[in-house]
């Protein structure tokens, strides 16, 4: 009798594949009540945070000392934000409501060179869109991309516009010239693209099946990935084509990563399950992973040449993987399950709501429902 | 030859029919402690303890003071009697045991704190013993009049007296001070304070007492600007009137600290004051000036940085791409890079040993080498904290003790003497533990500062400076505050 387990090909163990998180490092206190969204800034020095007390905070990664916050509005959530990629200028993007903004965080360190060329930056567009607002040809008018009024400003927020519904999903072009909103109640606008340069909103996809969870850029081709309820279509931006349609098979996705190389792409869902997908291979996931109790809220890959990847679980954990690309086309991705974070407190219902990674080391942090916000190294 | 002591353990009774005795060998590395001549191996009894085996040692050396003595059995301080520890590891009695004698340290008892509004980043000590104090002759600190600085999250200097009194404190943000948080502050001499932050400007502070008023100020001198990013640390050295700085920038930056010096700074780093940050920006009515050199090789953010201990033309720097990088300063060129597996935050030189020390996100302190040729990286590690080492000092009484501040909320103290050998090679525990006083359990400890009079001070995230001192000082400074 061969037992079927002695002969699937053995994993390599945990030990083997470090370095990874396994501890947290660094807790940062300050949100009242829950933190949505968190993102390492580029330069891997400061964490950006934005949450239900609709403020955006910049804490330092390694002690965890806030050194900078704004409140956008009063009694509106900030769902998201993120940071413009480079490190030539410190640009933050978040949202609130129906409103996103553009940031140049006052922390100390900005000094006069980084100050004046983020702020070059977020202001060059001005004048732009007031004469070429002619790409939106609806009836609509094009969206006004403002400054936010003198006591924003004074924080160093400079620019804000409106979408008409809630912003939940804020995602960057790696150049850092265009980023994506998803608005999931949206309808035909629950996707926009905007072009920072040039002040514009675009909204190209008008004829969405289905409610859209998210959205991203392709690292490297000129394709767009827009993800609905139970479908991922990849778009040629180019020739403004659908090129295909990735069915992961859960029933609600909540977000998604494209791997650094851009075949492989993983999907967390609300339906516990984290889908590892081939795109080489088939629009159906090459691996399915169900480890979580709870929702899966956020999956990211690391982006600094290290094969990690996360998920963020509303049973109040991070689950880190080894997800290795192989080069060889006959050869799929390895994947190896290395440690569970835990350490969120669950409230009502709610566990970690958002994870990013280090640009380089293999660091990750997490928000959570809890009012914290952690470093795990 | 085998010498017979016959020896009581301490004032306890000994049964000298049922104890039986080994052979011992006396050593130490401390030349003013060593044997006049090599006893050899001499024969005690088992039930031996420290205190009568330092009661030996004195006998031979013929002290006429006692001094207290520690043993170290292959790495390990011996804390039982001679048979427990030979029992414990297995070891014969019929061996020749290795002792090695060292001073005793006297415990870094708690002292006394010193509270602050925000996160204290950064403490260093005058005392007639500190360097800034040697490097300009001046001894005239008498009882009681050692002077602690600070620098804290909100961007304040403070200068403090022994009983918890502040002397005098920078300019505060609605005062025209500079806004940003201080990283790294030093007593260049009694009189002048170097203070580098967030805003990557080195300002340097004159420091003047009058005794006959009870007044104190600190005015500012220079502002040093010409690096781009957050200055973690610096490095003062008054006799050659350099400073170094480690930037955010990757850079190492070189200083003088003589305004005639130094060229002007690059227009576009002039640091402007913010006031409140709906106050207009004011220009900055200091002198300004730029750096001699701005060391580049370093691929990530510079954390800290240090001149070699005998030579103020090298200096070592540590850096977020792992790695500690030695500089010939004359030719601004980088001469060794030694890569370890962490973040690195914190190093410290240990000159008699001619190692290094180098803590950071790996949780344990990593004792390098740099001249060594050899490909072997770490001479030794030291593993106890629980999280990151923030900063490293050494032992002014010990070239081989050194005091380490973690993100763990403790102090540790290495005697790197002490130690072990496992299949990572040699690995040292710490002989001392010290916990914050104010109670908050894991409060960040991110500056340490040991001094020969004062003690070991420490900074941290629960807004406290922190004093655990000899007992020297224990009469001196009250409890409290
Ligand atoms: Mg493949």
């Amino acid at each position: 009798n061969i037992d079927p387990e002695s002969l699937l090909p053995k994993l390599p163990s945990p030990e083997e594949l470090r370095p990874f998180p396994t501890m947290c490092a660094t807790k940062f206190l300050g949100h009242e009540g829950r933190v949505r969204s968190l993102a390492v800034a580029p330069s891997g020095h400061w964490l950006a945070s934005g949450g239900d007390d609709g403020t955006v905070r910049v804490g330092e990664l390694t002690t965890g000392h806030q050194v900078w916050s704004v409140q956008l509005e009063k009694g509106e959530a900030v769902n998201v934000v993120r940071w413009r990629p480079g490190t030539e200028a410190k640009v933050l993007a978040a949202a609130t409501g129906e409103d996103v903004y553009l940031i140049s965080p006052q922390i100390a360190d900005l000094n006069k060179e980084v100050a004046t060329k983020s702020r070059e930056i977020i202001d060059a567009g001005w004048g732009y869109a007031a004469n070429g607002a002619k790409s939106n040809t609806k009836k609509e008018p094009a969206t006004q991309w403002v400054r936010p009024g003198s006591r924003l400003e004074g924080d160093g927020v400079l620019v804000k516009f409106s979408l008409r519904k809630t912003v939940k999903i804020i995602s960057w072009h790696r150049r850092g010239e265009y980023f994506a909103t998803v608005s999931p109640q949206g309808q035909t606008n629950a996707v926009a693209i905007h072009t920072l340069s040039k002040h514009l909103t675009q909204l190209p996809f008008r004829k969405l099946k289905g409610l859209a969870q998210s959205a991203q850029f392709h690292p490297s081709k000129p394709i767009f990935f827009v993800a609905t309820q139970r479908m991922i279509r990849s778009y040629d931006l180019s020739k403004q084509e659908l090129l295909k349609i990735i069915q992961p098979g859960a029933r609600w996705i909540s977000s998604f990563d494209v791997h650094p190389g851009g075949d492989n792409l993983i999907v967390g869902s609300y339906d516990k399950r984290l889908l590892w997908h081939d795109l080489e291979l088939s629009v159906r996931p090459y691996k399915t992973l169900r480890y979580h109790k709870k929702a899966i809220r956020a999956v990211k890959f690391h982006q600094g040449g290290l094969p990690l990847f996360a998920d963020a679980s509303d049973d109040g954990s991070l689950q880190i993987f080894h997800g290795k690309v192989v080069e060889d086309m006959m050869e799929n991705a390895s994947i190896v399950p290395l440690k569970v974070l835990r350490g969120h407190q669950v409230k009502k219902e709610l566990g970690v709501l958002d994870l990013d990674w280090h640009p380089r080391e293999p660091w990750c942090v997490s928000a959570g429902a809890d009012g914290t916000c952690r470093l795990w190294t | 030859m085998t010498t017979q002591m016959r020896l009581r353990g301490g004032s306890r009774d000994v049964d000298y029919a049922s104890s039986s005795q080994v052979r011992i060998q006396l050593s130490t590395r401390d030349n003013d402690i060593s044997l006049p001549k090599n006893p050899g191996p001499l024969l005690v009894n088992t039930n031996l303890r420290r205190y009568a085996l330092s009661t030996l040692v004195n006998h031979l050396l013929k002290t006429e003071k006692p001094i207290p003595f520690e043993f170290l059995i292959n790495g390990t301080f011996l804390r039982t009697t001679l048979d427990e520890y030979l029992t414990s590891r297995g070891i014969s009695s019929e061996a020749t045991v290795p002792l090695e004698y060292v001073r005793a340290a006297i415990p870094p008892v708690y002292k006394t704190s010193f509270m602050h509004d925000n996160w204290v980043c950064s403490v260093d000590v005058l005392s007639v013993t500190s360097p800034a104090a040697k490097w300009v002759g001046n001894a005239r600190i008498g009882f009681n009049q050692e002077r602690v600085i600070s620098g804290d999250y909100d961007g304040l200097l403070r200068v403090w007296d022994m009983t918890g009194d502040v002397l005098a404190v920078s300019r505060t943000v609605r005062e025209g001070g500079p806004v940003s948080a201080l990283k790294s502050v030093k007593f260049i001499s009694p009189t002048q304070i170097a203070s580098c932050g967030m805003d990557g400007v080195i300002r340097l502070w004159e420091y003047t007492e009058d005794a006959e008023n009870l007044t104190a100020s600190l005015s500012p001198q220079i502002e040093l600007c010409g690096q781009r990013r957050v200055i973690e640390s610096i490095a003062v050295h008054q006799p050659s009137s350099r400073i170094l700085s480690a930037s955010g920038d990757h850079t190492v930056g070189v200083w003088s600290t003589n305004a005639s010096e130094a060229p002007n700074p690059p227009e576009e780093l002039r640091p402007s004051h913010r006031g409140n940050k709906r106050q207009k920006v004011q220009p900055s009515t200091t002198p300004q000036r730029g750096p001699l050199a701005l060391l580049e090789s370093h691929t990530a953010q510079v954390a800290d940085t240090i001149f070699a201990p005998n030579d103020h033309t090298v200096a070592y720097s540590v850096s977020w791409d792992h790695s500690l990088k030695t500089w010939d300063l004359p030719t601004s060129t980088c001469v060794d890079t030694r890569s370890t597996t962490a973040v690195l935050f914190a190093t410290v030189s240990m000159p008699n040993l001619s190692l290094v020390a180098v803590g950071g996100t790996a949780g344990h302190i990593t004792l390098i080498d740099p001249r060594d040729s050899t490909t072997t990286v770490s001479a030794m590690t030291l593993r106890g904290h629980k999280n990151f080492t923030f900063s490293l000092a050494t032992d002014p009484d010990s070239a081989y003790r050194l005091v380490s501040g973690s993100a763990d909320g403790t102090c540790r103290v290495w005697d790197i003497r002490s130690s072990t050998t496992d299949k990572n090679g040699k690995v040292g525990a710490s002989v001392e533990c010290l916990q914050r006083e104010s109670g908050k359990r894991e409060a960040k400890v991110f500056g340490v500062c040991w001094d020969k009079d004062v003690g070991i001070l420490s900074a941290s995230e629960d807004k406290f400076v922190q004093i655990n001192g000899g007992a020297k000082v224990e009469a001196r400074i009250p409890r409290g505050h």
